[in-house]
């Protein structure tokens, strides 16, 4: 995984730089997880590793599958992905592609885990609390988890803050051993 | 079932009451893979080099490699049960081990966890086993010797409180023989022991500990064990863990003593570590910073003044020095002190006892190599009586060495070269000392002064220790008072010259042997 986010990086930071140069962030976004999509599907992967199959076949077939949902640079980039042979890099180029964005434009996304439904004034009051705390925008992506028993988990990248009663739990349960 | 004593319920529920339910924050990563205990981690951004990292199932692991998509970490204890996919939480803190006194009697893993069944260890301190090695300003040179109560290496290699003295030899030369006898003269000195066992085979650390109790010397010892059924991991840290509860004492304004047997496989075990964590292999396959990984161990070993004393203890302990005087022991392969680990240790050392197989096999022991072996601060710390009167057992040892040769032409050798001769085969043979038989300066004295004064030249070689025995023993039961004497001083003076030369020539005349 983490060769993969090695190998991936020249070609998001490429891609990002083309995408701010036109200011298309969000379509190349949009393609990107397409194409990710594409991608993880197991009979596309089956024939991208595929050595028997010659990277003339294989771009015409990628393209024809992506007719319409990516423009000329599109293109060009799975162009360059098939001569290449990086074409499996692309859910890695999108992941880290989304990093690169989120960094320019000042958010982070927060996975929100609660144990009870919560209200749109509740979600707006933790937003605003994360962004003082992360110095960030936050973007909320609320789910629910009864096996939470009570409280919220929060995670933000590589943080993560645990104000469940799960967690808390867990926690008493390491101190009194 | 049996209950724990801190399983009633009124502690139970004040813990409980005590708890702090503050959410917890911290960062979180994912186990890429795992290989012979070594863990590759996606994420934790914020790790730390030398942070503990802690792993499901209370285990804990040790961030070595930085890298920038992951973190690369060593598991400390059993891998098995870690899969890949496991979070992994960063702790925000560096390893730290239990210290104090209550560790003193015990046997504990390289992690401070008491492995001697003899229940939990009653100390609430805990310090980091990585620290910085104290500064220049904060040490005092080495002016106090500690004795090993070997006659050949305190009248000949002397070792003073905050010295690094390195026992190196062959397999089977003694050197676990000296470290032992060492740790047993401590008794009654309050210089605390610990004995760091990295390793070595479970039978022979179970033995070190019965001798140590045998002769009363585990009261003031602390011994850690890293054998070699355990992971490389926890070898390469005991080491470490052993220097930080040597230092508990140290920066308390006490003396300490540790003895890390051995530091060869302490380097094996990080050689293990860094080759599978993919760092270059350098020399030897060592990675490139295995003299980085002694010289900041033994700088750790050293001698600090009064007014850092009193720093540390926040101004409790006032105009006492503390020190921690490190023995770490080197194994050679075949003699050879040119290989690279035995290089680097030498030249971290102040100094070396150097021990032979050859001489070992002739029945010399302790095997000590007098003219190999050095010791480059000691001098300034040697007991002034013992330096009085070793000055002349290393000349008369280092002439012999060179008339050692010729020995076999005695007869047609003059008359001076022949009496150099006899001299020193009779020093050499009362430099030998038995196993667990430490003996006190004043005895030390006794010996060396007879050896001196040349009261050993009309004793055949063959009888020399016998006439020590006799001797010491007369000394004991006639002379208690003036053994007493130079044991309370160790000052040299007319007096006590007198005092022993006296001593033995009645001895001589009215004793045999």
């Amino acid at each position: 995984m983490s060769e993969l986010a090695t190998l991936a990086r020249p070609y998001a930071a490429a891609v990002f730089k083309r995408a701010k140069e036109t200011g298309a962030t969000g379509k190349w976004s949009l393609s990107l997880a397409f194409l990710s999509a594409v991608l993880r599907d197991e009979n596309i992967s089956v024939v991208v590793d595929n050595p028997k199959i010659s990277k003339q076949a294989l771009s015409t077939l990628i393209l024809d599958i992506c007719q319409g949902q990516v423009d000329d640079e599109g293109v060009n980039f799975l162009k360059l992905l098939v001569s290449n042979n990086r074409l499996s890099l692309v859910p890695s180029i999108a992941t880290l592609f989304e990093a690169y964005k989120a960094d320019d434009e000042g958010y982070v996304d927060a996975e929100v885990t609660t144990a009870y439904p919560f209200s749109e004034e509740a979600k707006s009051r933790l937003a605003e609390t994360l962004e003082k705390k992360l110095g960030k925008k936050v973007h909320l992506n609320v789910t629910e988890d009864q096996s939470l028993i009570g409280g919220v988990l929060i995670r933000a990248g590589d943080q993560v803050i645990d104000g469940s009663i799960r967690g808390q739990l867990q926690h008493m349960q390491k101190a009194l051993k | 079932m049996q209950l724990n004593p801190s399983e009633i319920s009124d502690l139970i529920k004040k813990r409980i009451e005590n708890f702090d339910l503050s959410a917890e924050a911290h960062t979180e990563g994912t186990v890429v893979s795992v290989t012979d205990g070594i863990v590759r981690v996606h994420g934790l951004s914020e790790a730390m080099q030398g942070e503990m990292l802690e792993f499901p199932g209370n285990t804990f692991g040790m961030a070595l490699n930085l890298e920038r998509d992951s973190v690369g970490a060593v598991v400390l204890g059993s891998y098995q049960h870690i899969s890949e996919g496991d979070t992994v939480k960063c702790t925000g803190k560096i390893l730290e081990v239990p210290v104090g006194e209550a560790l003193l009697g015990r046997v504990v893993d390289a992690l401070g966890n008491p492995i001697d069944g003899k229940g939990a260890i009653e100390t609430n301190e805990t310090s980091p086993i990585e620290k910085i090695a104290p500064g220049v300003i904060a040490r005092q040179s080495v002016d106090q010797p500690v004795q090993l109560g070997l006659k050949s290496i305190d009248a000949m290699i002397p070792v003073g409180r905050g010295q690094r003295e390195l026992i190196i030899g062959d397999r089977q030369t003694g050197k676990t023989a000296i470290a032992v006898d060492a740790i047993i003269n401590q008794k009654g000195t309050g210089i605390k022991c610990i004995y760091v066992a990295i390793g070595q085979k479970r039978s022979s650390i179970a033995n070190v500990v019965r001798k140590l109790e045998e002769h009363g010397a585990l009261a003031h010892t602390i011994i850690v064990v890293a054998s070699a059924s355990e992971s490389a991991a926890l070898q390469f840290i005991a080491p470490y863990t052993g220097c930080t509860m040597g230092e508990f004492f140290r920066d308390r304004g006490e003396d300490a003593l540790i003895i890390y047997d051995d530091l060869t496989k302490q380097a094996w075990a990080y050689r293990q570590v860094s080759l599978l964590l993919r760092r270059p292999p350098g020399r030897e396959a060592y990675p490139g910073d295995v003299f980085y990984l002694h010289s900041r161990l033994l700088e750790r070993a050293s001698r600090i003044n009064a007014a850092e004393v009193e720093k540390l203890t926040g101004g409790k302990v006032k105009g006492k020095t503390g020190s921690l005087t490190a023995l770490p022991i080197i194994e050679t392969q075949g003699g050879d002190v040119s290989a690279f680990v035995p290089t680097n240790v030498i030249s971290i050392t102040d100094g070396q006892i150097f021990l032979e197989s050859n001489l070992f096999n002739s029945g010399i022991r302790p095997a000590v190599n007098a003219g190999l072996s050095v010791s480059r601060v000691g001098g300034a710390a040697q007991t002034k009586i013992i330096k009085k009167l070793g000055g002349g057992t290393r000349l008369d040892l280092a002439q012999y060495r060179e008339l050692a040769a010729f020995a076999q032409f005695a007869s047609d050798l003059d008359e001076s070269t022949r009496k150099q001769i006899e001299r020193g085969q009779r020093v050499t043979e009362l430099m030998k000392q038995n196993q667990y038989s430490p003996m006190s300066v004043a005895q030390m004295a006794v010996s060396l002064f007879a050896a001196n004064e040349g009261f050993l030249d009309a004793v055949e070689v063959s009888k020399v220790l016998d006439f020590e025995a006799a001797l010491q023993s007369y000394m004991k039961s006639e002379h208690s008072e003036l053994m007493a004497n130079i044991n309370a001083t160790g000052d040299f003076s007319n007096e006590i010259s007198s005092g022993i030369r006296t001593a033995i020539e009645t001895f001589t005349k009215t004793h045999s042997w």
